[in-house]
């Protein structure tokens, strides 16, 4: 039977990672750009998944540790992202409040969910529909980089506040920490393969499950 | 007249063909393939599958592109030469510039997170910016720069990497962490950086990958 929707790889045609020509995969590297051609990205899963347990095990410290200490007339306080949220929440920032939430506590955390759901989809574990696919892949590849924002903010305020014996910040570890979630999110999130999310649904139509 | 030729002698270069018979894409979410026809200016080709954009046809692509990743990056020397934000405690008067951002980190021990920030919001818009414009102002006379197609390999690489706006909204939230301990007040580098953001946006969305490399082809021949 001629299925519906003819995947290049049934044909042994592959779309260039770089510049989207579509060539023969026995050529090797792409004809146009010289990258090397592959029907699928060789064990997306898991690098996926490794690069995102890294990720979560670095989640926890990036929490329990300040991301930076502020010494103000000699008296020191260690800041962690939770408590510079609170800051601004009891103070009656709540927009800032709910930002600071998002982007370092929220996005991370559904970064990682959402990764470890696409994985177990495209390990054909749970059988989603197609359209929540699309909309948590794309989820996972545009907003992961708005949690940089915590980081940068800590950058800015050691830069700025370096006011002699009155008051200066140093940068913690936990920001260090949470950088790395941030970077390793995106790079997990730049190994899936969203092709295997098809290619188990065509498995599934052509063979259903009894 | 005939439609497209009012835009002048831009319109003489449009969208080329790369040599060859029938032209095919493959939906790079779902891997549908796909036989591809031209799509006239301004309108997109989606996926009959997923409905992923496969190519989209620009107006004007290669003068915006070039255009915009040109301002772009004399905002950027603007951006460097003026504070972000200037601080007044007591006798004392700070300035914030994103060069400073970066190495202040590198000075108080931390040089991986100073090196980060500096390839966010340095190194990966000059990129971007300076790669689109070597690559699409060349193609704009019909020619490909030297080196070209690495150039272009880089500008897709930088991409995701580049945090122009995250860094913007990094600098409001400090803005507002500050106003409780000393006077705050915007740079003229803020606003600059605000520009660039714009400009990057409106020039990565200038031109379709696809169209990039078909002209890139088209001209190495």
């Amino acid at each position: 039977m001629k299925p519906k929707y003819p995947k290049a790889a049934d044909f042994g045609l592959a779309g260039c990672h770089t510049c989207g020509k579509v060539s023969e995969v026995a050529l090797g590297n792409c004809p146009r750009c010289g990258t090397r051609l592959r029907l699928r990205k060789p064990a997306s899963i898991q690098n996926t998944v490794a690069l995102m347990a890294a990720a979560a095990a670095l989640y926890i410290p990036s929490h329990l540790l300040p991301i930076m200490t502020v010494v103000e007339l000699g008296e020191v306080t260690h800041n962690t992202i939770m408590g510079g949220m609170v800051t601004f929440w009891r103070s009656g920032a709540y927009p800032i409040a709910i930002v600071i939430f998002t982007a370092s506590i929220l996005i991370p955390l559904l970064k990682i969910l959402a990764l470890s759901w696409l994985c177990a989809a495209a390990s054909g574990k749970v059988h989603p529909s197609p359209k929540t696919l699309g909309k948590v892949y794309w989820f996972t590849e545009l907003l992961g980089r708005w949690s940089m924002i915590d980081i940068f903010v800590v950058g800015i305020l050691v830069s700025i506040v370096q006011l002699g014996n009155y008051m200066s910040i140093t940068p913690g570890p936990g920001a260090l920490a949470f950088a790395g979630v941030v970077m390793l999110t995106m790079f997990a999130a730049m190994s899936f393969e969203p092709r295997m999310l098809w290619d188990r649904l065509d498995e599934l139509t052509d063979s259903p499950p009894s | 007249m005939k439609k497209g030729f009012s835009r002048g002698w831009l319109a003489m270069l449009p969208w080329p063909r790369p040599p060859g018979g029938r032209h095919y894409s493959a939906c790079h979410f779902c891997d549908t393939l796909h036989e591809s026809f031209p799509v006239s200016e301004g309108l997109a080709a989606r996926c009959v599958r997923c409905g992923a954009v496969l190519y989209q046809n620009r107006p004007a692509s290669l003068a915006r592109a070039s255009a915009f990743s040109l301002a772009a990056l004399l905002l950027m020397v603007l951006v460097h030469a003026f504070p972000f934000l200037t601080m007044d405690a007591a006798t004392l008067r700070r300035d914030l510039t994103l060069i400073g951002a970066s190495s202040a980190l590198m000075k108080a021990d931390a040089p991986i997170l100073g090196t980060a920030i500096f390839l966010f919001t340095v190194v990966a818009p000059v990129v971007l910016a300076g790669g689109i414009l070597y690559v699409c102002f060349p193609l704009m006379f019909g020619r490909a720069a030297p080196l070209a197609d690495h150039v272009a390999k880089w500008i897709y690489r930088a991409e995701p990497w580049n945090m122009v706006e995250v860094f913007l909204l990094g600098v409001l939230v400090s803005l507002l962490k500050l106003a409780k301990v000393a006077d705050v007040h915007f740079g003229f580098g803020f606003w600059a950086f605000a520009g660039v953001m714009l400009c990057m946006a409106a020039a990565v969305a200038g031109i379709d990958r696809e169209e990039l490399w078909d002209r890139l082809e088209v001209a190495k021949k």
